[in-house]
């Protein structure tokens, strides 16, 4: 098993496409960084229109962790579109050049190889979320300075400085459970698909089928709480000025079994399937 | 006719113009205007229903003839009215006073007058302040602005001594938020009843002040 997984981590280093990746996640980034400074703006005009009738505001409220927020707004729907292009390749790279066949043709349990590839995307996602975080930390507090975050979520919740940075990190790690979830769905359909460009058709359907559904109310409150479209934006769940932590923990179980489901799905598969 | 109704005008607005202001008044704001100088620590609570603020600390300072001035670490948000002691904005333009009677708190007597701007110049509309006369200062304020609503400020102090006040509370009415939807986060969910029912809320802002340093 050791020695698949440093196979495919060579893989994964050596191919050009995991750079473009990573340089695709840092433009967007720095994109998204320069057009929360404006958005920051507004959203602040907004929410405090109605205060500046009564108070006067002592501090800056556009800050890093406002763009931070907003950032995060953003990020999740750009970036899983990449992750799913490049962790699809794992499979979908194997079937192009034939090196499916001459692997299959060695001594290789078809189980751990496609475990190795799995293990492999998830900890090429893991890798990039936490590159993507440190990049947008350094970027928007060495830009934009740090102080006190305002969010809207059906009361305007203000936090100070440090807890703040604290739920923006949960929120980044509840971000990477999600951004885990897209990638094994890829690696899935790249099991079923096999061709690449087919499968980003179907990885990019399916993410934008997954968005679409998230605002859908299914009626069912089980459906409502537990279909996986509905558990995708759990990190939004941070900024509440109380966390429902049972609700976070729940959510962030249950995406994991969707997961594993969707991983021993494609293992099962691979391993029932003839090699062409 | 005519001339009747002229001989009473000139006759009645000396009497207008020369209405004494309220001598106990004049002697809170006396004693306001011996302190030349002081600073404090502020101790804020924001208690309005659809905004979550954790408690926030600032300092104050304040000089003859200047504004207030406020610094803090983190972002607070003062009321604009409040924190006038000194009584600066009704001394400011002329007005008159008006006695409203005496009531009792907490066992001390508490006279009530009206505070009524008589130019168009001054940002109050109507003040009234509830004086404790025998300890020459003033225990509550409702003021109603021009442009900027109407607030009530309720005054404790620590000691029978005390000049400026340990305690105090704003309350003042507040608009619900106007949120365009494209601004609001994914999880937010729209309850209109419960937004209509918010269109105008009371807000409060408790601040306690500690460790003052007056000059006199």
């Amino acid at each position: 098993m050791k020695r698949l997984l440093s196979a495919e981590f060579l893989k994964l280093i050596k191919q050009s496409k995991t750079y473009y990746a990573l340089g695709a996640i840092l433009i967007i980034e720095l994109l998204i960084l320069m057009t929360a400074y404006f958005q920051g703006s507004t959203i602040l005009d907004l929410l405090l229109d109605n205060l500046k009738q009564s108070f006067y505001f002592e501090g800056n409220l556009l800050n890093g962790n406002l763009i931070m927020y907003i950032v995060l707004n953003s990020l999740w729907f750009n970036v899983p579109l990449i992750l799913m292009i490049v962790t699809s390749g794992i499979v979908t790279d194997e079937y192009r050049y034939g090196t499916m066949q001459t692997v299959m043709l060695q001594a290789v349990d078809k189980w751990k190889f496609m475990a190795a590839k799995y293990i492999t995307a998830v900890l090429f996602t893991v890798v990039v979320i936490a590159f993507m975080m440190l990049t947008t930390f350094i970027l928007a507090y060495s830009i934009f300075g740090r102080g006190d975050l305002v969010v809207y979520l059906n009361t305007l919740n203000f936090f100070e400085d440090a807890d703040a940075f604290q739920r923006i990190c949960y929120a980044f790690a509840s971000g990477a459970v999600s951004m885990v979830f897209y990638c094994v769905v890829s690696l899935t359909l790249a099991i079923f698909i096999k061709e690449a460009t087919k499968t980003w058709i179907a990885a990019c359907l399916f993410l934008i089928i997954t968005t679409m559904l998230l605002k859908v109310d299914f009626v069912l409150p089980v459906i409502n709480n537990f279909f996986f479209p509905k558990l995708i934006d759990t990190w939004q769940q941070f900024f509440y000025n109380v966390p429902d932590w049972s609700a976070i923990s729940i959510n962030t179980i249950i995406l994991i079994l969707y997961t594993l489901v969707f991983a021993a799905a494609g293992t099962f598969i691979f391993h029932k399937k003839d090699i062409e | 006719m005519i001339r009747t109704l002229l001989i009473f005008f000139l006759l009645t607005t000396p009497f207008v113009h020369s209405q004494k202001i309220d001598p106990d008044l004049l002697n809170i704001k006396k004693r306001m205007d011996s302190v030349k100088q002081f600073s404090a620590s502020l101790i804020l609570d924001l208690d309005v229903p659809f905004i979550n603020m954790p408690t926030k600390t600032a300092k104050i300072s304040y000089s003859v003839g200047q504004k207030m001035k406020f610094s803090s670490k983190d972002f607070v948000m003062l009321p604009k009215r409040g924190l006038d002691f000194s009584l600066t904005e009704i001394f400011k333009y002329p007005f008159i006073t008006v006695e409203r009677g005496i009531e009792k708190r907490n066992g001390r007597s508490i006279k009530v007058i009206n505070v009524i701007p008589t130019g168009n110049e001054s940002e109050l509309a109507l003040v009234t302040l509830y004086m404790d006369t025998k300890a020459v200062r003033i225990v509550q304020s409702e003021i109603i602005t021009r442009k900027d609503g109407a607030y009530t400020l309720m005054m404790n102090y620590k000691l029978l001594k005390d000049i400026l006040p340990g305690y105090v509370e704003a309350t003042f009415a507040i608009e619900k938020l106007k949120i365009p939807l494209n601004f609001m986060g994914k999880g937010t969910s729209i309850d209109r009843k419960k937004m209509r029912s918010m269109e105008t809320k009371t807000g409060k802002i408790k601040m306690q002040l500690n460790n003052y340093i007056i000059k006199y």
